[in-house]
C-alpha cells in the first residue's frame, strides 16, 4: 500500500465511521474519558488495519512505509479525534520494543499497545536525575530467579494507566553512570509498585511518581543487554521527536486554525499571525523532512533535537496568540470551549521543559551537531 | 540531475563562487553552464548556486537569470531586469504613454548590459517592456554593502523598445523564483556567519578555557544552528509546494533566520567581529539586503497575516 492510496482509504473509514469515533465527552474530557476513547480509537483502527501499516510484521503489522504511521497520526489528530499526546506514545514505545525486546516478547506484546489493549510508561526521570538522565539511581539488582528493583521514577506519563514500564535501571556502580544502566519492561501489576498521580497546572493529571519497593521482573524482561540501556535510551528518544511531533504539528495546525476562525476581529495583529504561522510552518517542514528520512530507513539521532526545539518554540508562540486573541476565554471562560483553551495554554508553558528541556535540547546541539567539545 | 552529476556540478560551483565574484563570476557560471542547467533542473541550480553564493558572499547576475527565466525571456539577449524597490514585491514599471516609468533596483551588472526588462501592472494588463539602460537613470548605491554594488534605477517615459503581454501569473511566479533563490543565498551567508563565530568560540581562550565551553556561548549557536535548520526545511518545503505563498514564506523565514544569526555570531565574535579585519561584517551587510529585497520579512509577515485574518483559515499545505 503506498502513501496516497493509503490516504485516500482512511480518508473515506474515517468519513464513514466518524460517528464512532468521535468522542462524546465534549471538548473537556477528563483524562480517563480521553484515554477511554484512545483505546476505542485505537481497537477500531487496528481492526480496520490502519492502525498496523507501517508497522513490521513480526510485531502484527502489515508492513509497508513509516509515513503511514505519520499519516494516520495526522488524520486523527487533525479531526481531533485523539489527543496527540497520549496517542503517540506508541510512536516512542514501540519501536524500542522492536529494537531491543526478544522478537517472542516483542511479537506478543507491541500489537497490544497497537490495538489500545494496554497503555504503556516510560521510566526515565528520578526525582534527581531530571535532565542528567546518566545519573539515574533506580537499582536493579542481580538474583538467582531475576532483578529487583528498588527506587523511584517520576513524570511518568500515563502510569496509572498502563500496564507494562519501559524502565531504566542502575545496575552498575553510581560512578558507571551511562555504562552501568540496564533497561527492563515491567509488568505495572507486579507487587512492590505504587503509582502517585500528580496533579499538574492544566488539570489533567497525565503525569505521575511511581515507586519500586523490591519489585521482580525476570531476566527475560530485560531489553538489550546488561549494561547497555544508555543506547536503549539513546534509540528511543530521537522517536519522541520524530513521528510523534510530527502528529502534534497536525494538532497544531487545527487549534491555530479555530484560532483564527473565533478570535474577536481586532484581538491579534496581522505581523503576530503572520509570525506565527512563519513558525508553525518552519517547524512542520522540518518534521516533515524528518519524516522522509524514517522513512528512508535513516538511523534518527541528536538532530532531531532541532524539532523539538521548533515544537516547543512554535507550540508556546501559538499559544501566547491564544492567549491574546481569546483572553476572554482563557482568563474568563467557565465553558467547555473556555476550559480547553486554558488547559491547552497552560500545557503548552511544559513544552519547553518535558522530553528534554530547551537547555538540554540546545547543549545536545551545541556538542552533537556544531561539535562544540563538552562544557567546561 | 543524477546523485555524482550533481555532487560534480556542487564542487565546480563551489570552486567558482569561492574565486570569483561579479563579472568574473557571471562568467565561470557561463563556462560552466549554469545558465543551461537552469532550465533543465531549476531546483538544483538554483539551491546549490545562491547558497554557495551566499557562503561565499560572492555577487552575480544570476538573479536576473532566475527572474527571465521564469518570465519566459529567455537567457539570451544579454538583458538586464529592474527590480521592486527596497521591501517591495510589485512590479517597479507603470505604463506612462507610449513609454514606461521605471522606479526600482537593480543588480551591479545592469549597467554593463544595452538592455534591461521592465515590468509593469500585475493581473491581466502586466506587460514586460524592454527598455535602453541608456535611457535609464542608474546611481551605483554605496550604502550600506558596497560590495553588493546594486543600482538605484529611475526613469520617466522610457520608451519601450519591445513589449510583450505577460500572463496574470508571469510577475508572481517570477517573484517567488527570485524569493526562493534570495532566500537560499541568506542560508548560505548564515551558515558562513556561523562557522567563523563557532571557529572563533573554539580558539578563543578567556578564563583558561575556550569560551566555546560556556553555556551562554553554546545556547547562541544552538539557536542560530536551529535558525538556519528551520529556514532550510522551509525553503526546501516551498520548492515541492512550488507556489508564490510559499516561496514568500520561506523568503520571510530565511530573512529573519538570518537577522537572528547575525545577532548571535556577532555577539560570540565580540571585538574582532566588530572590526573590518574580520569577515563578519560583510556578511551581516549582505542579510540585511538580501532580506529586503524582492519582499522584506516583515512586509512579507504582516501581509501573511492580513492575508489569514481576512480568510481566518489555514491553507492546507506541507502534505507527508
Amino acid at each position: 500500500m503506498d502513501l496516497p492510496e493509503f490516504r485516500e482509504a482512511v480518508e473515506r473509514w474515517l468519513d464513514d465511521n466518524a460517528a464512532d469515533l468521535t468522542p462524546d465527552h465534549g471538548p473537556t474530557a477528563t483524562l480517563d474519558e480521553q484515554m477511554a476513547h484512545l483505546s476505542l480509537v485505537k481497537r477500531r483502527t487496528f481492526d480496520a488495519g490502519w492502525m498496523r501499516w507501517g508497522w513490521p510484521e513480526h510485531v502484527g503489522g502489515l508492513g509497508g512505509s513509516t509515513l503511514l504511521r505519520a499519516y494516520l497520526g495526522e488524520a486523527l489528530t487533525a479531526r481531533d479525534l485523539v489527543e496527540p499526546g497520549i496517542y503517540s506514545m506508541t510512536e516512542v514505545l514501540a519501536p524500542t520494543m522492536i529494537g531491543f525486546a526478544r522478537p517472542e516478547l516483542a511479537a506478543t506484546m507491541v500489537p497490544r499497545l497497537l490495538r489500545g489493549d494496554e497503555t504503556w510508561c516510560q521510566g526515565f526521570s528520578e526525582p534527581g536525575t531530571g535532565s542528567n538522565l546518566g545519573a539515574l539511581a533506580c537499582r536493579a539488582t542481580r538474583r538467582d530467579d531475576g532483578w529487583r528493583v528498588v527506587g523511584q521514577k517520576v513524570w511518568t506519563s500515563l502510569a496509572q494507566y498502563a500496564q507494562r514500564c519501559v524502565l531504566l535501571t542502575r545496575t552498575g556502580t553510581v560512578e558507571s553512570a551511562h555504562r552501568g544502566i540496564t533497561a527492563l519492561f515491567v509488568d505495572m501489576d507486579t507487587p512492590g509498585i505504587t503509582v502517585r498521580p500528580i496533579e499538574t497546572m492544566h488539570g489533567a493529571p497525565e503525569f505521575c511518581e511511581v515507586f519500586f519497593d523490591d519489585v521482580a521482573v525476570p531476566f527475560d524482561r530485560t531489553l538489550g543487554d546488561e549494561g547497555r540501556g544508555w543506547a536503549v535510551a539513546m534509540d528511543l528518544l530521537p522517536f519522541e521527536r520524530s513521528t510523534a511531533l510530527w502528529h502534534r504539528s497536525a494538532y497544531l495546525n487545527r487549534r491555530m486554525e479555530r484560532l483564527l476562525a473565533a478570535a474577536p476581529a481586532g484581538s491579534l495583529t496581522a505581523t503576530e499571525v503572520g509570525e506565527v504561522f512563519h513558525q508553525l510552518f518552519a517547524f512542520r517542514a522540518r518534521s516533515l523532512a524528518t519524516q522522509h528520512r524514517l522513512d528512508a530507513g535513516e538511523t534518527l539521532g541528536a538532530e532531531t533535537s532541532v524539532d523539538k526545539i521548533l515544537l516547543a518554540t512554535t507550540e508556546q508562540a501559538i499559544y501566547d496568540l491564544v492567549a491574546d486573541g481569546l483572553s476572554d476565554e482563557v482568563v474568563l471562560g467557565d465553558d467547555p470551549d473556555g476550559e480547553r483553551w486554558r488547559s491547552e495554554f497552560l500545557y503548552s508553558r511544559a513544552a519547553t521543559i518535558y522530553g528534554g528541556s530547551a537547555e538540554i535540547q540546545r547543549n545536545i546541539v551545541a556538542r552533537r551537531l556544531l561539535d562544540m567539545g563538552n562544557e567546561r | 540531475m543524477d546523485a555524482d552529476a550533481r555532487e560534480l556540478f556542487a564542487t565546480s560551483l563551489r570552486h567558482v563562487t569561492a574565486a570569483n565574484t561579479g563579472d568574473a563570476l557571471d562568467a565561470a557560471l557561463g563556462e560552466l553552464g549554469w545558465g543551461e542547467a537552469l532550465p533543465a533542473d531549476r531546483r538544483t541550480a538554483v539551491s546549490l548556486l545562491f547558497e554557495l553564493q551566499g557562503a561565499a558572499g560572492a555577487t552575480s547576475s544570476a538573479l536576473d537569470a532566475v527572474i527571465l527565466e521564469t518570465l519566459g525571456l529567455g537567457l539570451e539577449g544579454d538583458l538586464g531586469v529592474v527590480l521592486p524597490p527596497l521591501g517591495r514585491t510589485d512590479p517597479p514599471g507603470s505604463v506612462e504613454g507610449e513609454g514606461v516609468r521605471v522606479g526600482g533596483l537593480a543588480l551591479a551588472g545592469v549597467a554593463a548590459r544595452d538592455r534591461a526588462v521592465v515590468i509593469t501592472g500585475t493581473g491581466e494588463g502586466s506587460l514586460a517592456a524592454v527598455v535602453d539602460t541608456a535611457e535609464l537613470k542608474l546611481r551605483a548605491v554605496h550604502g550600506l554593502d558596497p560590495r553588493l554594488g546594486i543600482v538605484e534605477v529611475t526613469g520617466a517615459h522610457v520608451p519601450a523598445t519591445a513589449r510583450s503581454d505577460l500572463p496574470r501569473t508571469a510577475w508572481p511566479a517570477a517573484v517567488a523564483a527570485g524569493q526562493r533563490a534570495l532566500a537560499h543565498e541568506l542560508v548560505g551567508a548564515s551558515r558562513t556567519m556561523l562557522g567563523l563565530a563557532r571557529e572563533h568560540a573554539l580558539e578563543r581562550v578567556q578564563f583558561g578555557r575556550p569560551i566555546a565551553s560556556f553555556q551562554a556561548v553554546r545556547h547562541r549557536l544552538a539557536e542560530a544552528y536551529v535558525a538556519i535548520e528551520a529556514a532550510d526545511a522551509a525553503l526546501a518545503a516551498a520548492w515541492v509546494d512550488g507556489t508564490p505563498f510559499t516561496a514568500a514564506m520561506a523568503k520571510a523565514i530565511a530573512g529573519r533566520s538570518a537577522r537572528t544569526v547575525s545577532r548571535h555570531c556577532q555577539q560570540v565574535l565580540a571585538g574582532i567581529g566588530f572590526t573590518t579585519e574580520h569577515d563578519l561584517h560583510l556578511y551581516v551587510r549582505r542579510v540585511i539586503v538580501l532580506d529586503r529585497l524582492l519582499g522584506g520579512a516583515r512586509s512579507l509577515t504582516r501581509r501573511l497575516g492580513e492575508d489569514l485574518l481576512e480568510r481566518r483559515s489555514l491553507p492546507s499545505i506541507l502534505p507527508l
